[in-house]
């Protein structure tokens, strides 16, 4: 029979290695340790284990430290440890277990019933370590599949959009900038990198409200009448109410954010922007940020009814409150990472 | 298999400790033998410091883990019995203990001495 798992016994008394190896051999390779330095370095080595027995009485470095190396490096969680023991150090016995020991092994050794305990526990392994494993493999799964869905409905707008797909890569390079930045800088908008990750990918459906706006009026070169911009102006709400039909193809997280900055990314700290007229924080910084994106990318791209402005042009029109009202706090990190985001505009 | 007899008219559980080497009777004689290497290392005698055991302990403690392995069963039942006892802080009573316990120790080891 090909034996493909292997146990590692660990006791500094060879009489006491003989016998756990004459006990588990036919079943498992065996390799042995006399002493927890060695096994420490055997766990580090290129060998995969499935069980360890460990003697905890052991000169040197002694079963404790085996299982404190193990917790360091996190093979306790993957790697069953069977304490040998003669029963009557039960503080010791206690640490290993804290230690995330799984179960003792008393001497003299009753080989039938060990047999059975180490048996089923690398079992019970096996089986725990495989379906981490698969669960692992769909989170990737799913988190390109979100990534997919969202950027399936961004092309759609580009569809329609005289905008180019680059705007979308800009926009997603500005918000990282910014969110990061502004993080860091306030703490009252400190969010984690997960968080920030998700903003970012949501970031991508800013405009998927444009689809719902007609042609004429979205590729109008020139000036929109009153009457064209109210209808531009529900891109915002459109594209929440095309959001809300599908939430459940996309992640919550990413399903918020996105409905949020869609809603909201033409607000303005004032209270002057659309659709709702929210005012300064009521506004997420998450939409704040991507409405200030949002405008220098605008100002600084062709459009069908204006020139490219330059960046130096673009960023006195946002500060100088051409292009409605922005949070300082928003503006501080704009102008602090301009180095950054004028990178991003040679793309 | 003669070993093995003449250990079982010393009290030596054999039966026990041929099933736990998986029933075979090479690797206990081979096992016996390594006893009689460790014994010789290490052995502990009655006339310890009574003040200073700690290293008597771990010995005795060893001791017990492989005759109890080995089904020695009185060195086995000895040992456990001076380790509880020098654990409680009793070295008087584990010497007694040790002393009783010599001559049978003796026996066995002579015996497995005599296959070598």
């Amino acid at each position: 029979m090909k034996k493909d798992k292997t146990i590692l016994i660990v006791d500094d008394v060879e009489i006491n290695r003989a016998i756990l190896a004459a006990i588990f051999c036919e079943e498992y390779n065996i390799v042995e340790a006399e002493n927890g330095q060695q096994a420490i370095e055997l766990l580090d080595g290129e060998q995969s284990f499935s069980a360890v027995l460990l003697d905890l009485l052991m000169p040197e470095v002694n079963g404790i430290g085996v299982l404190e190396e193990m917790n360091r490096n996190g093979s306790i969680r993957t790697i069953p440890v069977f304490l040998i023991t003669a029963a009557e150090s039960q503080e010791m016995l206690l640490e290993g277990y804290n230690l995330g020991a799984i179960d003792v092994i008393t001497k003299p050794f009753l080989s039938q019933f060990l047999k059975c305990r180490v048996n089923n526990v690398i079992e019970l392994y096996e089986h725990r370590n495989e379906l981490e494993k698969i669960v692992a493999e769909q989170v990737e799964r799913l988190n390109h599949l979100n990534q997919s869905v969202v950027e399936t409905l961004a092309t759609l707008i580009e569809f329609r959009d005289c905008e180019s797909g680059e705007h979308v890569k800009r926009i997603c390079g500005l918000t990282r900038i910014l969110m990061k930045e502004v993080s860091k800088t306030y703490p009252e908008y400190y969010l984690p990198k997960e968080e920030i990750d998700k903003i970012v990918t949501s970031s991508i459906l800013h405009d998927i409200g444009k689809i719902a706006v007609p042609d004429n009026i979205l590729n109008k070169p020139g000036k929109l009448t009153a009457e064209e911009f109210e209808i531009m102006k529900q891109h915002t709400v459109r594209g929440c109410e095309l959001l809300s039909n599908i939430p459940d193809i996309m992640d919550a997280g990413i399903y918020n954010y996105s409905y949020d900055i869609c809603r909201h990314h033409h607000e303005r700290w004032d209270g002057r922007g659309y659709p709702d007229g929210l005012k300064g924080d009521d506004i997420s910084i998450w939409a704040q940020v991507v409405s200030v994106a949002d405008v220098y990318d605008a100002l600084t791209s062709v459009r069908v009814y204006k020139k490219a402005f330059s960046s130096e042009k673009a960023v006195d029109m946002i500060f100088n409150g051409e292009c409605g009202v922005f949070n300082p706090k928003v503006l501080y990190v704009f102008k602090k990472s301009l180095d950054k985001i004028q990178e991003i505009h040679k793309l | 298999m003669a070993l093995l007899e003449d250990l079982k008219v010393l009290g030596v559980d054999t039966e026990e400790g041929l099933e736990r080497m998986g029933g075979n009777s090479a690797l206990y004689e081979r096992m016996l033998f390594k006893f009689l290497d460790m014994m010789q290392q290490s052995s502990v005698q009655p006339d310890f410091d009574s003040n200073d055991y700690e290293e008597i302990i771990e010995k005795a403690h060893a001791i017990k883990g492989v005759s109890g392995n080995l089904s020695l069963t009185p060195i086995y039942k000895a040992y456990s019995e001076v380790v509880s006892l020098l654990r409680a802080g009793e070295p008087d009573k584990a010497k007694a203990e040790l002393i009783n316990v010599l001559p049978v120790q003796m026996e066995i080891i002579k015996c497995i001495e005599k296959y070598q």
